[in-house]
């Protein structure tokens, strides 16, 4: 459904960031994108939906192009961006403004808007909030606001760039929840990370390297497969646990069960 | 040679943002804070670098009581760095020699000291020497972040305020940076107050924690006792506790007995673990 192909993008001429990418995310995937600093995954982010446009080649989504403008607005709509600081694109005085802005933008009709902003607000657990200001909620709450800004807009494919790396545990706790519970009820999600705890619960995870996709694989696969020693990444912490304990099979993202299930019963 | 805050209160737009804090930084410590968002850590950070003028209590700095006027704040301004959230959005000049050189040049250190130091920082922060003559500008975000931590050391800091100096760095680089930073600390015997949400990252580095909770201090302790011990303090503070320890409370309900670890640092207490996983007999390849 969002195919990249043959992308090649430089900020510089003859420094290329992403040489030659070409991958497919199907609807409904839950794909973590993880790499060194520089590698190119917040370009990447930026392509998907045109904020950027791909020197060569071209990023796709279904028979939409980014290359072309008459398709920029429908991709816009349909792919939504999570940033790492929501404090940056805030611009109205309450939560409720700020869902309702992006659906002023797009001339949605009053009685509809209000039935997305509510449903909106209600997916990430902020209908209390409706009346709040932005800028006094508490970090995990601001990215919840900036999600449902987006949500509202009813894209189909989420793209958080490193949105849980600024967060208190709790903060990340609760939109990491909300990203899981998106994906539960369709939703494609794209998730950006230097917290490979959180590759972990992905179902397809790309490594970027060099300007190009150096893994394309299961969680399980990449910590397996030694790959991650080439990189500035480490293991999550179910995998340190597993060698530590020198278990090779049965590899969670929820450490605590795959310990209940292993434990030794006699 | 210690910094001591006694029943310091901070309002900031009419709101309370510190309460009634009371607590002493000793020279030559790791010092972790923690909270959630809005506790007040990076409030309480200022107070010490004395960047917040009207509060109410006393701050004493090495035994001297320290006036809250801009003159007498000075003298914390002066011996303490502080390397804020994403220090390369600050870089401003168009070499690093000169970035490097404009904070210890505004202290009043002599050029001599200044050109000394460039050196031993740079290595410090593992940059080649011929960085100097670069632009900032052409760097990458890990050396720009190195830079920006540099133009800080070489202003020889007593204390050192750390505002989650790893935000944004790959893994890697996140260790690289606070293995190098612990060894700075040590090795001159200076003090840090790191500000974190890694749970992880504190129990392995720090000597004391400070939990900081609504604009009050709920604990300060060695880490041992905070994560293994007092850890109604987190729970109140809305913290989980770091990994390896939540593991060792599981493993411990499994086998039905107390495990005695005195750190908890992770390799540690997976050390424990094994002893205790091996000790049941049944090896999962057996």
């Amino acid at each position: 459904m969002l195919i990249f192909d043959q992308v090649h993008y430089y900020y510089r001429k003859g420094q290329p960031l992403l040489a030659s990418v070409s991958f497919e995310i199907q609807e409904g995937e839950f794909v973590a994108i993880v790499g060194g600093n520089g590698s190119g995954k917040s370009t990447l982010a930026r392509l998907m939906n045109g904020l950027l446009q791909p020197r060569e080649g071209e990023v796709r989504l279904g028979h939409l192009s980014t290359r072309n403008t008459d398709d920029l607005i429908k991709i816009r709509e349909q792919v939504g961006l999570v940033f790492q600081s929501p404090d940056d694109q805030f611009i109205t005085t309450s939560v409720l403004d700020e869902v309702v802005f992006g659906l002023e933008n797009l001339r949605v009709p009053r009685e509809e808007m209000s039935v997305r902003v509510k449903q909106a607000l209600r997916a990430v657990q902020m209908e209390d909030y409706a009346e709040a200001m932005p800028h006094k909620l508490s970090g995990g709450q601001k990215q919840r606001t900036a999600i449902a800004s987006i949500l509202a807009m009813r894209p189909r494919i989420l793209v958080f760039d490193e949105a849980t790396s600024m967060l208190d545990p709790q903060g990340r706790s609760q939109v990491l929840s909300v990203m899981h519970e998106l994906h539960r009820q369709g939703m494609t999600i794209i998730h950006i990370t230097h917290h490979m705890d959180e590759v972990l619960e992905a179902e397809r995870v790309l490594l970027l390297n060099g300007g190009a996709i150096a893994f394309d694989g299961t969680p399980p696969e990449l910590f397996r497969t030694g790959t991650l020693a080439d990189h500035p990444l480490d293991q999550p912490f179910a995998v340190r646990l597993q060698h530590a304990l020198g278990l090779n099979t049965g590899l969670k993202a929820d450490w605590k069960e795959m310990i209940r299930t292993q434990w030794p019963t006699s | 040679m210690a910094y001591e805050l006694k029943q310091v209160s901070v309002s900031l737009a009419g709101r309370e943002v510190l309460r009634d804090i009371s607590c002493t930084l000793q020279e030559g410590k790791w010092i972790s804070i923690i909270g959630p968002t809005g506790a007040g850590k990076s409030t309480f950070a200022k107070v010490i670098k004395g960047l917040i003028p009207a509060y109410k209590g006393e701050y004493t700095l090495h035994r001297q009581p320290l006036p809250g006027d801009s003159k007498g704040r000075m003298k914390a301004v002066r011996e303490i760095g502080y390397v804020f959230q994403y220090p390369e959005q600050q870089i401003f000049e168009t070499t690093v020699y000169k970035e490097l050189t404009f904070g210890p040049k505004m202290l009043g250190h002599s050029r001599g000291r200044i050109e000394e130091a460039l050196e031993p920082v740079l290595r410090q922060v593992g940059l080649p020497a011929e960085i100097l003559s670069a632009s900032p500008l052409v760097l990458s975000g890990g050396q720009k972040r190195r830079v920006a931590i540099a133009s800080v050391l070489i202003t020889d800091p007593k204390l050192l305020i750390l505002d989650e100096p790893t935000a944004g760095l790959d893994p890697l680089s996140r260790q690289a940076l606070l293995q190098m930073l612990r060894e700075w600390q040590q090795a001159n015997h200076r003090t840090v107050l790191f500000i974190s949400h890694q749970m992880e990252d504190v129990a392995e580095y720090s000597d004391e924690v400070m939990v900081f909770h609504e604009g009050q201090l709920l604990g300060h302790s060695d880490p041992g006792t905070l994560f293994m011990k007092n850890t109604e303090i987190l729970r109140r503070a809305g913290l989980p506790l770091p990994e390896p320890v939540q593991l060792l409370r599981l493993v411990e309900e499994l086998s039905g007995r107390t495990i005695e670890v005195d750190s908890c640092r992770e390799r540690d207490i997976f050390d424990k673990v094994r002893l205790v996983w091996e000790a049941r007999g049944l090896h999962h390849d057996e």
